[in-house]
């Protein structure tokens, strides 16, 4: 038998090395394709989007203590085509420029376009979907999709929040309870054969989507939409920049409302106010500044409201009593500062309790010093103030307290009286309503329960017990002190006919000082004996007069005037007219 | 006496005519034949549950395929391979006339009609047409290797490959041209003829190139080129997804996104994208690195097969491998237009596998005789 001949042997050996050089220079191709061509792939892969469709899950309801809907969801629709099953493209063109509003030029590239499926237009409404539908057009998908949708739009705004195109919770509660209300997003999955057309028999594989949890809230829709007006009308009365009222229950932290004006719209939180367009900067810091929740995230130097502070230590420390006297000739030297009383010519003599209606400023100083920087801060942590509070919402801001070792004569002269530090409107609200609700340490909180579809509570929110502050004594005689602020003394524009109201006011200015910019605050509680409702309203920049006493006073007045019938607590003044008389 | 006689039996090992395979050989099969089996498993389990309700059905199918493909690999290994030249005539005939009958009543899958249903079983006649070739080539040459001594004694020998060449072509262009190329390559190796083979080969690209230009396979072209304007662009683009998203080591096995349908019935043509997805580049260097092995390993049992029938057998197998394992790496890799060839061993077929171990048992048979040094 003849073996191979010699050429044979010769050429076999070349076709196999030939094979063996290509099959290494494909090895290269794949080592191209894997290494410098990845994000290339990658990228058009997320482009053609696959026929993996996703479907979103209901996003929870927010609603409010009455049952108000605060935010849920409107059903929108998806207009898609998958370019491989439209047979009659022309019919579909027609159909879709019809009843979609957008050109026929626009849709003509998108249904002509090869892709395995390509977006015609999202959050088109349910009626325009279902004239769609109605169509039967091959190629065509009607995907049904939830929207958020605000009902009130600019009510409640910065607390309430908004969702990102992903259904994603951005700001507020909708950020900081996002995985309770989020849900389980389902899919539908489609398939498709060798030449990328969808296998009709195969139909679709469905994973439903498990919808949000509801939250129920302490907020109250009626107080927050007159308490918006009233701020609203505040601000353009004053011509002020922005104005805050936030409305607590003190005894056990509940928020009815935190106002934010200028609010934006829910609905469109992408665009920015008037107030905000007007403003230079880049669109992106606008925003953040326009969604910024004041209440919780930015500091102010509280100024006369603070004295309910320096009261309630000094008190609880017995280094003065409501009857002691003393004297004011208009200012005091505290190490060679002479630091002025806001009343230049001085109130003369006065018993403590006068001392705070007429909100004198050395008389605090006094106390201050008596206490002594150590044991005033020694109050600040059993207040427990100096840190944030807890409130569920994202972006508390902590207090801007000096550093004890730091604090001299001076610093304790104007600690005492309000100014020199930093702290958060909801900070102040809240530590107020522990010093005045007989000593317990309040947590401000929105989020009452989560209830499933079915109403059935999934979970509670509890807030931690965080013990007594300050004696039960202290806060009467501070309650009592300070509702005779309120009766005949700085805070009297706080009155309202009816009701004992407690409180104090506050002019600080707006730093850095001397910008001629002021900040004019109030803080109310009623009824004074047993406080229900506590309330702060803060008036940023006021053009004109701008004394706390004089425009944020009369505000909480008002807002007090119709919120206190409309939770329900009783009149305790009989006498009206003697409370109008003045 | 007894030192005698043993002395004897080795000298007789020594001299060649001992009966042992190439075990090397018969481990790579085994080796590939596993990894294909994993794979297969891992690109069709989706597919297979969604269209049949069990992970499964793939591959059962195809470990069945094989288990009858071992069998067959049995027979050969135990037969005297001189024993299959009898039959050439007779295999040639009948692939041809069970690949024109394959066109008239076929069964059809994706527009053209590739299958015959033998008694239950799906049988693919093409992938016979490839062996019948291979054996009836080996066979013509090595009776009369002086009749390949004149180029115009090759071109006679082509010229009888014309019919199934057509008959083939008709519904499947792919494994023509395999077909084609095969018998191409075992005439040049016969033949003592270089340059008119360049100039041949020349020819026929420069033909293909006008044809292609000149018909609808324009398009081909087009797509291979911009797969991302066509629609029949899709499986290339998704298989490009695939390889492009597996990096150096991969996703791991099983882990395969664009296997679950995006590429279009991964576990057949495309199969090798999603090695790459799953394994990395890493993966996919270790298959084709196996590929060389395997083929480095025929190549020397050809060259070493004590008659030419032998060689130009196992020849015929080395090419028929070596083109499909480089046809479908190209296409996958979109380094040419689009044209469905398996992947041998791994992609899903079974009378493609079937075939390919019953010819690694041809091979095996010839390594028997082989001076093989090892």
């Amino acid at each position: 038998m003849e073996r191979l001949r010699v050429y044979s042997h010769r050429k076999a050996k070349l076709i196999g090395g030939t094979f063996i050089v290509v099959l290494l220079a494909l090895g290269l191709r794949v080592g191209y394709l894997m290494i410098f061509r990845a994000s290339h792939y990658a990228e058009l892969a997320v482009e053609v989007e696959q026929r993996e469709r996703k479907v979103k899950a209901a996003r929870g309801r927010i609603i409010d203590r009455n049952g108000v809907i605060l935010a849920s969801n409107k059903t929108v629709c998806t207009i898609s085509v998958i370019h491989n099953q439209i047979e009659d493209p022309e019919a579909v063109i027609s159909c879709l420029t019809k009843e979609l509003g957008l050109t026929e030029e626009e849709i003509r590239k998108k249904v002509e376009k090869v892709s395995s499926i390509e977006k015609i237009k999202t959050n088109v409404e349910k009626d325009i979907g279902d004239a769609i539908r109605a169509y039967d057009l091959a190629g065509v998908k009607v995907d049904d999709d939830y929207k958020r949708y605000y009902p009130y739009d600019r009510i409640l705004s910065k607390v309430l929040g908004f969702t990102g195109g992903d259904n994603q919770g951005i700001i507020g509660l909708e950020a900081y309870y996002d995985e309770a209300l989020q849900g389980e997003d389902g899919k539908i999955l489609t398939y498709t054969d060798a030449r990328g057309v969808e296998v009709a028999e195969l139909g679709e594989v469905r994973l439903e989507p498990e919808a949000g949890d509801d939250l129920y809230v302490s907020l109250d829709y009626n107080i927050s939409r007159f308490a918006t007006q009233l701020a609203e009308q505040t601000m353009q009365r004053h011509q002020a920049s922005g104005v805050e009222i936030i409305v607590m229950n003190p005894k056990n932290g509940e928020i009815y409302t935190m106002v934010n004006v200028p609010e934006f719209s829910l609905q469109e939180p992408f665009t920015l106010t008037e107030y905000m367009a007007g403003q230079t900067g880049e669109k992106t810091d606008l925003l953040n500044e326009m969604w910024r929740n004041i209440c919780i995230s930015d500091t102010y130097e509280p100024g006369s409201t603070f004295k309910i502070i320096t009261t309630a230590a000094a008190l609880e420390e017995g280094v003065v009593t409501p009857e002691e006297s003393f004297y004011c000739n208009g200012s005091i030297t505290v190490e060679d500062t002479r630091i002025r009383c806001h009343k230049t010519t001085g109130h003369g003599s006065e018993d403590f309790t006068h001392a705070i209606m007429n909100s004198c400023n050395p008389v605090f100083i006094q106390l201050g010093l008596r206490l002594g920087a150590p044991r005033f801060f020694h109050y600040f942590e059993q207040f427990q103030m100096l840190s944030t509070t807890g409130i569920d919402l994202p972006g508390e801001g902590a207090t801007i307290m000096h550093q004890l070792k730091n604090v001299g004569p001076v610093e304790l002269a104007t600690i005492s009286f309000g100014q020199s530090f930093q702290l958060t409107p909801i900070q102040m609200a809240s530590t107020v309503s522990s010093l005045i609700n007989g000593g317990e340490r309040v947590t401000p909180h929105i989020a009452l329960t989560c209830r499933d579809r079915d109403g059935k509570v999934t979970r509670t929110y509890k807030t931690k017990d965080k013990g007594s502050v300050v004696s039960k004594e202290t806060s009467e005689i501070l309650r009592g002190l300070l509702h005779q602020v309120v009766a005949e003394g700085t805070g009297k524009n706080g009155q309202v006919a009816g009701f004992a109201v407690g409180g104090k006011t506050a002019t600080s200015q707006m730093l850095p000082r001397g910008s001629g910019k002021y900040i004019a605050s109030f803080i109310g509680f009623a009824p004074a004996e047993d406080p229900e409702v506590l309330a702060i309203v803060i008036i940023h920049e006021p053009q004109g007069i701008y004394y706390g006493g004089t425009i944020a006073a009369p505000v909480c007045s008002q807002l007090f005037e119709n919120i206190l019938p409309y939770l329900g607590v009783e009149e305790t003044e009989k006498n009206t007219d003697s409370a109008v008389a003045q | 006496m007894e030192r005698a006689v043993t002395a004897q039996k080795k000298k007789r090992k020594r001299t060649g005519t001992t009966k042992y395979i190439d075990y090397t050989l018969l481990l790579m099969i085994i080796c590939i034949l596993g990894f294909g089996l994993v794979m297969l498993y891992s690109t069709s389990a989706y597919n297979a549950t969604l269209k049949f309700g069990s992970s499964i059905y793939y591959l059962k199918r195809q470990a069945m395929s094989a288990g009858l493909g071992f069998v067959l690999l049995y027979i050969c290994v135990k037969l005297d391979y001189h024993f299959f030249a009898k039959f050439a005539g007779v295999a040639y005939l009948l692939a041809t006339v069970l690949c024109l009958a394959v066109n008239f009543v076929g069964t059809s899958s994706h527009g053209s009609s590739r299958w015959l249903n033998i008694a239950g079983f799906s049988f693919q006649p093409s992938e016979l047409a490839k062996v019948a070739v291979i054996l009836y080539l080996a066979t013509v040459i090595s009776k009369r290797p002086m009749a390949m001594r004149t180029f115009k004694g090759n071109i006679k020998l082509l010229a009888t490959i014309l019919p199934i060449f057509v008959v083939v072509a008709y519904n499947n262009l792919s494994t023509a041209i395999i077909i084609v190329g095969i018998a191409f390559i075992m005439v040049f190796i016969s033949s003592p003829k270089t340059a008119p083979f360049i100039l041949a080969f020349v020819g026929v690209a420069l033909l293909a190139v006008v044809f292609i230009f000149g018909t609808y396979r324009q398009e081909r072209v087009q797509i291979w080129l911009h797969p991302e304007n066509y629609d029949t662009g899709y499986q290339t683009l998704q298989g490009l997804y695939a390889i492009g998203s597996g990096g150096l080591f991969g996703k791991g096995l099983g882990e395969s996104i664009q296997k679950l349908g995006f590429v279009p019935e991964a576990q057949n043509d495309m199969i090798f994208s999603i090695i790459c997805e799953e394994l990395g580049l890493f993966g996919a260097i270790c298959v084709i690195l196996m590929y060389i092995l395997l083929l480095w390993r025929l190549l020397l049992i050809a060259t070493n097969a004590k008659d030419m029938f032998g060689s130009y057998l196992v020849i015929g197998i080395m090419v028929h491998i070596a083109l499909q394992v480089i046809l479908n790496i190209a296409v996958v890799t979109n380094s040419m237009p689009n044209t469905g060839v398996t992947l041998p061993f791994v992609s899903y077929g079974g009378t493609s596998i079937m075939f390919l171990i019953a010819e690694m048992g041809v091979a095996l048979s010839v390594s028997k005789s082989a001076h093989v040094e090892t």
